[in-house]
């Protein structure tokens, strides 16, 4: 535009010469001094200012109180310019920063086109537009500027809202890694201090039996508690049958508890007892044989006592969580048994065939069957069914399926489950340790392996989790 | 038939089932002892109970079993009517705090036992509520002075002037 008849120097020259020209212009030219107000936000303005020689800068006050310069008025500019032409209260405080010279028109010249001044229309019309052409241009620049500065605001967002979920993500581990160290200290010494009475019992009860048995094999009492000690227990079905041909086969026995007593018996234990009745009383050989079934019972529960306790101590493996060489088999079978409670009425099978050792950590693996099994037992009913391959596909890879014929998984949902914090259980696991299947999949993805999910043509969900077979030097934590 | 008010033991456990009934042997003249290994088991002793016309005056019932659990079965026991005035035992080391609020509201579970269960405390909650239930149904107490809280019998016939009974 320079050069132009809009060129601001050269329109300030004429509006110089028409204040030269005419004392009755000049007269309207102000002095400020610095610091002097021309007008103040939210009155009105009467009077147009164009700075003839000097500066000024129109600021806005905030509501917070603080001031913002916005436009800085240099020769040639006019100031209250919206305001005056609108009719609106300004919007700034003009303000001289320099002693100013300025130009001030009456609203009231306008109305006549500025005919009290014609040497002024030319110049006041072209600086009028120029102002507002230069005004235009910084809106379009400010609203470029604006635009460019959401886009990097939404981008920051969202790398603020990634960077977040990252956090919550390894927080997440982190409690759960800390969890299940807890856990694993707690079960070494739980196991530690529960061998000790399950030794106990298991001992006594051997040798409460060899006290008995050592006496003397012909006598019929002795061969009453063997028979006890060798019995199984029969279901209460069954019992009840047996009761009933009881007491109508045999007359002498008519105690109710007596009765119960017999129906435990194999038919060659009460064949000893009518054989011997005469000689022996009848309570004596049915004491004889409780004394054998209760030995029995304590063995029995001592050893699953013992193994429990065995496989909780493996299944934490406190000791051995590192990398180490190892048959996923061991630690699929120990899961199964620590699970006890929730699959004993389910239907599984265990369909294990050879697989390499491979370099992982038991411990960690141990918590993704159990996570993927306690899953399957919560929406399994009784007798569902459950099934677990390993099978190994040439050298350098494992996979360990694990099916079930549940309700499958809902497919709006099957893409969303190794993310973390999801759930569709409205109060965790009810194992107790809260873990996701997004940890499973961290555990997994650090062996160097994959896990995916999908649900079966008929019925149900299938996991499938394929690691690398590599030996420990290979692996590098990660 | 001769009536009789049961006992109905619920257990999956055989060897548990064993102790437990041993350990209730004394009551057995006075109160026969049944016994299931599961709910659906259970249900049908229940029936037979009812059907030579006798009574069921308490259940001592496991929480975790095949099928339907304990909590389930003794919730679905007392919206029959007909078994409402059963008394109620939980006996088990594995019921939630959530399962047994369940069952205290909606089955008027009547006591909870956690296993291991001892002899003395076992054989407490069974007087205690076996004494409520023959006191409650009418039935003359002269006949279970010796096997059950002699002392609150005598009691409830001496205010109910029934020593004639």
């Amino acid at each position: 535009m320079h050069n132009s008849i809009f060129d601001r120097e050269q329109i300030l020259s004429l509006v110089h010469q028409a204040i030269s020209d005419s004392p009755q212009i000049a007269s309207l030219v102000k002095n400020y001094d610095k610091g002097e107000l021309f007008f103040r936000q939210g009155q009105k303005i009467d009077h147009l200012y164009l700075m003839i020689d000097g500066e000024a800068m129109l600021e806005h006050e905030r509501q917070n109180g603080s001031n913002l310069e916005l436009v800085r008025v240099n020769n040639g500019h006019f100031a209250g310019l919206v305001a005056f032409t609108t009719g609106n209260l300004s919007l700034t405080t003009g303000i001289a920063l320099k002693p100013s010279k300025v130009l001030c028109i009456k609203q009231a010249d306008f109305v006549n086109n500025l005919g009290k001044y014609p040497t002024l229309q030319m110049p006041l019309q072209r600086l009028m537009l120029r102002n507002m052409a230069d005004r235009f241009r910084t809106n379009v620049r400010l609203e470029a500027q604006m635009n460019s500065l959401n886009v990097e605001l939404e981008t920051e967002s969202a790398q603020l809202k990634e960077a977040y979920k990252q956090l919550e993500d390894s927080h997440q581990r982190m409690v759960h890694q800390e969890k299940m160290a807890t856990l694993g200290e707690l079960v070494a010494g739980f196991a530690h201090e529960v061998n000790n009475p399950a030794a106990a019992l298991l001992r006594s009860a051997e040798a409460l039996k060899n006290n008995f048995i050592s006496n003397d094999r012909s006598n019929p009492k002795i061969e009453m508690f063997q028979y006890g000690l060798e019995t199984l227990p029969i279901g209460s079905n069954e019992l009840r049958k047996k009761m009933a041909k009881i007491t109508k086969k045999l007359d002498w026995a008519t105690n109710r508890s007596q009765i119960r007593k017999l129906a435990q018996m194999p038919n060659q234990a009460i064949k000893l007892i009518e054989k011997n009745k005469k000689k022996i009383p009848v309570s004596e050989m049915i004491r004889q044989f409780e004394a054998g079934k209760f030995i029995h019972n304590i063995q029995v529960a001592s050893e699953r006592v013992a193994n429990l306790v065995k496989s909780l101590k493996s299944y934490s493996r406190q000791d051995t969580n590192e990398w180490d060489m190892i048959d996923l088999r061991d630690g699929i079978k120990d899961t199964v048994l620590i699970l006890t409670n929730r699959l004993k009425y389910m239907d599984l099978k265990l369909d294990l065939l050879d697989i390499p050792l491979t370099c992982g950590k038991m411990g960690e693996l141990n918590q993704v069957w159990t996570n993927i099994l306690v899953n399957a037992c919560d929406v399994l009913e009784q007798g569902g069914k459950i099934r677990i391959k390993t099978r190994s596909h040439g050298e350098y890879k494992i996979t360990v399926e694990i099916s079930d014929n549940g309700p499958g998984i809902p497919p709006e949902i099957i893409s969303r489950i190794f993310e973390p914090n999801f759930t569709t259980k409205n109060q965790g696991a009810k194992f107790g340790l809260g873990l996701g299947l997004a940890i499973s999949n961290e555990i997994i993805r650090q062996h160097g392996g994959f896990i995916r999910c999908e649900n079966r043509e008929k019925r149900g969900a299938r996991f499938l989790i394929t690691l690398p077979v590599k030996s420990c030097e290979d692996t590098v934590e990660g | 038939m001769e009536k009789h008010i049961y006992i109905l033991v619920v257990e999956d456990e055989l060897e548990v089932m064993d102790a437990l009934v041993n350990d209730l042997q004394s009551f057995e003249n006075y109160f026969p002892i049944e016994t299931a290994n599961s709910s659906e088991e259970a249900k049908e002793v229940v029936e037979q109970i009812q059907a030579e016309g006798s009574e069921l005056g308490l259940i001592l019932c496991d929480h975790v079993l095949p099928g339907q659990n304990g909590v389930d079965f003794l919730v679905e026991q007392y919206s029959e009517s007909i078994k409402t005035k059963t008394k109620k035992v939980l006996v088990t080391g594995q019921a939630g705090f959530e399962d047994t609020i369940l069952a205290l509201n909606n089955a008027d579970l009547d006591h909870y036992i956690a296993k291991p269960w001892t002899k003395q405390e076992l054989d407490s909650v069974v007087i205690k509520l076996l004494t409520d239930y023959v006191i409650e149904q009418k039935h003359n107490p002269m006949k279970y002075m010796a096997v059950l809280d002699a002392v609150r019998l005598a009691d409830y016939m001496r205010e109910h002037k029934l020593s004639d009974y």
